[in-house]
């Protein structure tokens, strides 16, 4: 199989016997092998564990057995996620001296479970916190459309992955951006799921309040088909929803009939070259209608002050005991986290409802709202600032301005990969949907997708 | 409301021997800079008038 290959092809290919998922996973390795060093997005390869699922697959389908939808499909997940036998190190150096995990993430099993062949566990931000995919432990992931340029983070190797062609799924995390921001930069569909729909158990929290895992791919379908088998109830993630599993593969390419969008105006305006990108794909959509999420720039602020403080009281023992092994752009962050006084937070978890009340209301008027998932196309590797509305601020804390609103209320979200002509680095674009209506954002950018406005293709010399 | 003049400093040297942290003296710039961005946030934050009946947010189901 070629690198370019979707999931759905991949298993097709398997399922129908074109190919082995044995040749497919090693064809895999061998791309891990030539291209990592560059890419820097894998940090542990499960290259036995992978062979032996490729075998299961293989027996199955000798035997004419159903080896699942995603029959032979190699993936990878974000470090974060716990992998038997495997450390699960989280992007950290301090965690590298914990047991290896007992047992896989419920994510990680439900795709072996459709057939799918894990390969791995990829680089990200330490902690989750962060949108640069710049680790000071593992060195940074390097975005495959510019290897001088930031993956963005803080699901960086799961961007590099699956941009790079190393493999066309893979999964991540997003609190307060962290599939979005990466997506964005390296040209990628990506998920993030209503909270609280898919399991989070046995990956690393950062901030339960906001913590959401989905998947990255090449692919809407691809997206959809990992999010069917992704759903289900986990009584292991206290947050979940019990709500029935709510299928999109199967619909995708059903048009929505009187289907009402509108752009975010006002905070997610954005500079005219992300203006451009919205409204490259509001044409596409002929969406004429703009309307106002409101308070978003305080929304954004509250998201940022329960990130520290969660993240500060998840990592206490660790900032007491070794502050000396975290990152210091993260440890400092989390230092000034424990320090907060409790009404700021408390009044932000408030404003997360009134937020929530009010955003839900222009769901009455529209189904889907398009914002632009970043405010700039990816940074180089290194960069501190940047030039955000005519001021020049800090790169790192900046890079989730637009999506951090959006998060906060546990919206779903799927980013779209926007190129304008003659450029060679991409930009994403969010479709948000009111909660539970992943089918809404999924099928927009199946339609995005069909009609050519969005494309996620494998970056040029790695696509061999 | 803006908390200014908002003393980081004051509050590191009040909060840290609380709470256990040994401060090490460079790591103090970033932690100032981080709570001085905090400090804007909340004052973003208390911009928005909240009704005494609006309930906080977080997920908990008995």
């Amino acid at each position: 199989m070629k690198a370019t290959a979707d999931a759905v092809e991949i298993a097709e290919a398997v399922k129908g016997g074109q190919v082995t998922a044995r040749a497919v996973t090693e064809a895999a390795l061998k791309r891990i092998e030539r291209h990592n060093p560059m890419l820097g997005a894998f940090t542990d390869v499960t290259a036995e564990r992978a062979l032996e699922q490729a075998e299961l697959v293989d027996s199955k389908i000798r035997n004419a057995m159903d080896p699942g939808p995603l029959a032979g499909v190699p993936f990878a997940v974000k470090n974060l996620y716990d992998i038997k036998g495997i450390t699960t190190r989280a992007g950290s150096k301090i965690n590298r001296d914990n047991p290896p995990a007992a047992r896989d993430a419920t994510l990680v099993s439900r795709l072996e479970a459709a057939g799918a062949v894990l390969l791995g566990g990829l680089n990200m931000d330490e902690y989750a916190y962060g949108f640069t995919g710049e680790n000071a432990h593992d060195g940074p992931s390097r975005n495959p459309h510019a290897l001088d340029r930031m993956t963005g983070g803080s699901s960086a190797g799961p961007a590099a992955a699956v941009a790079g062609g190393l493999v066309p799924l893979s999964l991540g995390s997003d609190t307060n951006g962290s599939i979005r921001v990466p997506a964005s930069f390296c040209g990628l569909f990506g998920l993030k799921p209503t909270y609280g729909r898919l399991s989070r158990a046995h990956s690393f929290p950062f901030v339960s309040s906001l913590d959401h895992l989905g998947p990255l791919a090449r692919s809407t379908r691809d997206l959809a088909l990992a999010y069917d088998t992704l759903q289900g109830f986990d009584e292991a993630d206290p947050a979940q929803t019990k709500r029935v599993n709510e299928p999109t593969f199967a619909r995708l390419k059903h048009p929505i009939p009187g289907l009402r969008i509108a752009v975010a105006g006002e905070y997610f305006l954005g500079a005219p070259e992300v203006q451009a990108q919205v409204q490259k794909v509001a044409k596409a959509l002929e969406v004429t209608k703009t309307v106002t999420l409101p308070d978003a720039q305080a929304a954004r602020a509250a998201a940022f002050l329960i990130t520290m403080a969660e993240g500060a009281t998840l990592h206490l023992e660790r900032l007491r005991e070794r502050p000396d092994d975290f990152d210091p752009e993260v440890r400092d962050r989390l230092l000034a986290g424990t320090m907060l006084p409790a009404v700021w937070v408390e009044r932000a978890q408030k404003l997360r409802r009134v937020f929530r009340d009010r955003v839900l209301k222009l769901f009455d008027g529209v189904d889907a709202i398009l914002a632009p998932a970043t405010p700039m196309k990816a940074p180089l590797l290194g960069q501190k600032t940047a030039m955000f509305g005519g001021v020049e601020l800090p790169v790192r804390p900046n890079l989730g301005i637009f999506t951090q609103p959006i998060s906060f209320i546990g919206l779903p979200v799927v980013t779209v990969p926007v190129w304008q002509y003659g450029e060679d680095l991409p930009l994403g674009v969010q479709v948000i949907a009111a909660p539970w209506r992943e089918d809404v954002c999924l099928r927009i950018a199946h339609q995005l997708e069909t009609a050519g406005v969005c494309k996620a293709p494998v970056a040029q010399g790695f696509a061999d | 409301m803006a908390y200014k003049p908002f003393d980081a400093d004051a509050l590191i040297d009040a909060a840290a021997p609380l709470l256990q942290l040994r401060i090490a003296p460079e790591h103090r710039a970033g932690i100032k800079l981080n709570l001085k961005t905090a400090s804007k946030m909340a004052a973003l934050v208390e911009q928005i008038k909240l009704d005494d009946d609006a309930e906080p947010a977080p997920v908990y189901r008995a």
